[in-house]
């Protein structure tokens, strides 16, 4: 079989042309041939069909699963979103994920099962998808570690680890403003004082501005991973209907995607003033750096989440130790928004300087109220997948710029050792936060 | 940077503080949810005007705790209505010994969902008799040393089972080599020896899972010289329940069902002689216990051809089995348990009640 080599059409990409380019082409109306009735209906009869074949599996969907293999029940294992403890009393949220209705009969606090329990609403029985709040009397110990299960009318226990029982805590100003603290301490501080060594970047060759540039992009792989693998590991809390690892490959894309297109405006609007067209530009100085702090920003939202929720379950007692770790962390991610500002030759105004640390920095807090007050697993799970998406695709965007730019090739040695170095240096200064 | 990226940074920047609000806001609002209902759950309880006050918590406090402490009666959560296990706790008398009776039963091997606690089912295998509930543990059949006894199994269930019955009999008879497979019946038949309280149950392999799905009864052979007599025979058979098959019980029960006898005290009167036939059918565990408070009892291990030992606990290992003969001194409601703690927790504590 042989294909002809030189009639490719031009409407596919050509050498020259970019992916932009190509994705614009595949949007490029098409002459019409047909009357739209027709189009109409060439669309409308695969749904059409999918729905009656739909309709005949349905309804003999035992039988072809049985002829198949036998279909064992669903466990009746229900999803805990939250223990709070209340003066003597416990409260469980849960959510049914299964198809069928699920009703708890016993709850079991430390291999003793409590004498009564009260579902939210009055009856046990708990629809599909319907989301509850289990309480009991309980003279629970502060400090003391808990194992809960909640058992079904099948006998299926759903077991929760409480590490230590903390007191719920009703949503103060108070306790905002220390939480917002903690935040403003372990993001907002260090990638400001961070962005206070540009001027010192500045000086730099441009060999060196570009490793600087690639330690950034080091140090983002090494929240990508990071952020991924607390993914992971909360969604492991989830129930498998939800489809934990979906969560996060569905987080990770939309944010890569988000974050593309961001980069595309960012790109066009550069465009626009250099008077290019296409899209295509590499990102550089202060369109990059507002990349990175999008990305560093959304992983300090995870990371304020994690001490939020420490705070929450009792998980961690965070010494200020740790949050002196977490700052000595993040003052990392303040060269990393410095470098392709450096490396430009920007001057960065101070109020602007302000911005990018507050916008890399502060989401930390709203993740710290979030985990400490109100998240359950799915969200923390889409937020981390979110984060390890977003630097993810900042990665991407450092790497075209530093393939674009007119410094040194992308394998030099500075390029390779600066990423290196931003991996092994977070990793390092990671050590710290414990 | 350009005039528009300052634009974008500066929409990015007003993003990320509306959604900082927006999650303050929400927080706040979650927070005047919740004590909202904690102020209607007050007013439920005590009449208060809903607003939530250090004292509305203590009295709500208190009131969970009177709740809590509920551990003998109808406060107590426990499968079924009152005296659906008089058959375990009326004993029909023992037959005077006679040569050369013959007693037949017949026991259906059989698959039903019973309630072990509170609204929890469990999917048993079960001994029952015909015309009768199926319960774990089964029936106790009583018989006296030296009766021919016949028992019937028919398997109605979806695996092969059998009848092995502790005690002197021929190895055809032990239920260990020939499975009574479904749809077929057998007939046991041996000569019943020697005295004391035997336990049987279902030898198909595994024989972990048989046991602890429930396969397992008592058996009361009565010595052909009678014992001091009793005012009152019951049995209990300590058992547990692994509902999740993870190799550990959830539930543990005298007789199959979780507090059932804190729900509902076994009335008993004082002064009279209670003789308890005590069968240990617990699986995964190696040992039960059973404890009795304010009281000791006298405890012959199997039956009365073994001397007694005076004592408040006994301890059997799985297959275990012995006499316990106890009598109330005083009034008044008596907590019996397992005396591991756990196992009490777990469903397996009731009362005594006695009255004059």
């Amino acid at each position: 079989m042989t294909t002809p080599p030189t009639t490719t059409p031009t409407r596919f990409v050509d050498e020259d042309s970019t992916l932009d380019e190509h994705i614009d082409n595949l949007g490029a109306p098409r002459p019409s041939r047909r009357p739209p009735w027709v189009t109409f209906m060439i669309v409308a009869v695969p749904i059409l069909l999918l729905g009656a074949i739909t309709f005949v599996v349905a309804s003999e969907g035992d039988r072809i699963l049985n002829g198949f293999g036998h279909n064992p029940p669903a466990a009746d294992e229900l999803v805990v979103e939250r223990v709070q403890f209340h003066p003597g009393e416990i409260e469980i949220e849960v959510v049914n994920p299964q198809a069928e209705a699920i009703t708890p009969v016993m709850v079991v606090v430390d291999a003793a099962i409590v004498n009564t329990f009260d579902v939210e609403g009055g009856a046990r029985e708990i629809d599909n998808r319907d989301s509850r709040t289990i309480s009991f009397p309980y003279e629970w110990i502060e400090d003391d570690p808990y194992m809960i299960q909640i058992v079904s009318s099948t006998g299926v226990p759903t077991e929760v680890e409480v590490p230590a029982a903390v007191p719920a805590q009703s949503v103060t100003s108070r306790g905002l403003a220390w939480g917002a603290l903690i935040g403003i301490l372990v993001g907002f501080v260090p990638v400001a004082l961070g962005l206070v060594w540009l001027p010192a970047l500045r000086q730099l060759s441009q060999a060196a501005l570009a490793g600087f540039l690639a330690f950034t992009a080091g140090l983002l792989a090494f929240l990508a991973v990071d952020a991924a693998a607390e993914a992971f590991e909360t969604q492991a809390h989830l129930i498998p209907a939800i489809g934990g690892a979906g969560v996060v490959v569905m987080g990770i894309a939309v944010s890569m995607v988000a974050l593309a297109l961001v980069g595309r405006a960012l790109r066009r609007s550069a465009e626009a003033v250099a008077g290019t067209t296409g899209g295509s530009a590499a990102l550089t100085g202060g369109t990059l750096a507002l990349l990175v702090a999008i990305g560093i920003g959304l992983h300090n939202l995870g990371e304020g989440l994690a001490i939020g929720s420490s705070f929450a379950t009792g998980e961690a007692s965070l010494a200020i130790a740790l949050v002196i770790g977490f700052m000595i962390h993040n003052l990392t991610e303040g060269i990393g928004i410095a470098a392709p500002l450096a490396r430009a030759g920007r001057r960065l105004h101070p109020m602007r300087g302000l911005a990018l640390a507050a916008l890399a920095g502060l989401p930390a807090v709203a993740g710290i109220w979030a985990g400490r007050y109100v998240a359950g697993p799915l969200f923390t799970t889409l937020c981390f997948a979110i984060a390890a998406g977003a630097a993810l695709q900042v990665i991407i965007e450092i790497v075209r710029s530093l393939r674009s730019g007119n410094g040194p090739g992308f394998s030099s040695a500075h390029v390779q050792g600066g990423f290196a170095a931003g991996i092994l240096v977070m990793w390092a200064t990671g050590i710290l936060a414990g | 940077m350009n005039t528009r990226t300052v634009r974008i940074m500066a929409t990015a920047a007003a993003t990320v503080t509306v959604l900082s609000i927006t999650i303050a806001v929400l927080v706040l609002l979650l927070a005047s949810n919740s004590s909202a209902e904690q102020g209607a759950a007050v007013s439920g309880h005590g009449g208060h005007d809903g607003t939530v006050t250090a004292a509305a918590d203590d009295s709500a406090g208190a009131s969970h705790e009177d709740h809590a402490s509920a551990m003998m009666g109808e406060e107590v959560s426990a499968p079924g209505g009152p005296n659906e296990t008089d058959h375990f706790l009326n004993l029909p008398p023992a037959k005077p010994y006679q040569p050369g009776r013959v007693r037949e039963f017949t026991l259906i091997a059989g698959e039903h969902d019973i309630e072990i606690a509170d609204g929890l089912t469990f999917p048993a295998w079960t001994y029952s008799e015909p015309g009768k509930d199926a319960s774990a543990p089964g029936p106790t059949l009583r018989v006296t040393e030296g009766d021919l006894v016949r028992i019937t199994l028919k398997n109605e269930a979806t695996q092969p089972h059998s009848i092995h019955a502790h005690g002197i009999h021929p190895s055809d008879q032990d239920g260990v080599l020939d499975m009574v497979e479904p749809g077929e019946e057998f007939t046991y038949e041996f000569t019943a020896g020697p005295s004391g309280v035997q336990p049987f149950h279902c030898h198909a392999m595994p024989l972990k899972k048989h046991i602890s799905k429930g396969m397992y009864g008592t058996l009361i052979i009565d010595p052909k010289v009678p014992p001091p007599p009793a005012d009152r025979e019951m049995s209990m058979v300590m058992n547990s329940f692994d509902t999740n098959y993870d190799g550990e019980n959830e539930v543990y029960a005298v007789n199959g069902r979780a507090f059932y006898y804190a729900k509902y005290p076994i009335q008993v009167k004082r002064g009279e002689l209670n003789r308890i036939y005590l069968v240990n059918m617990t699986e995964h565990d190696p040992v039960n216990s059973f404890h009795i408070h304010g009281n000791f009892f006298d405890y012959h291990p199997i039956g009365f051809q073994n001397p007694s030992t005076n004592t408040d606990i006994v301890t059997q290992i799985q297959g275990d089995r012995g006499i316990i003969d106890l009598r109330f001194p005083t009034t008044g409601p008596f907590m019996f348990h397992a005396h591991q703690t756990e196992f009490g927790d777990l469903g397996w504590m009731g009362f005594f009640e006695v009255t004059e």
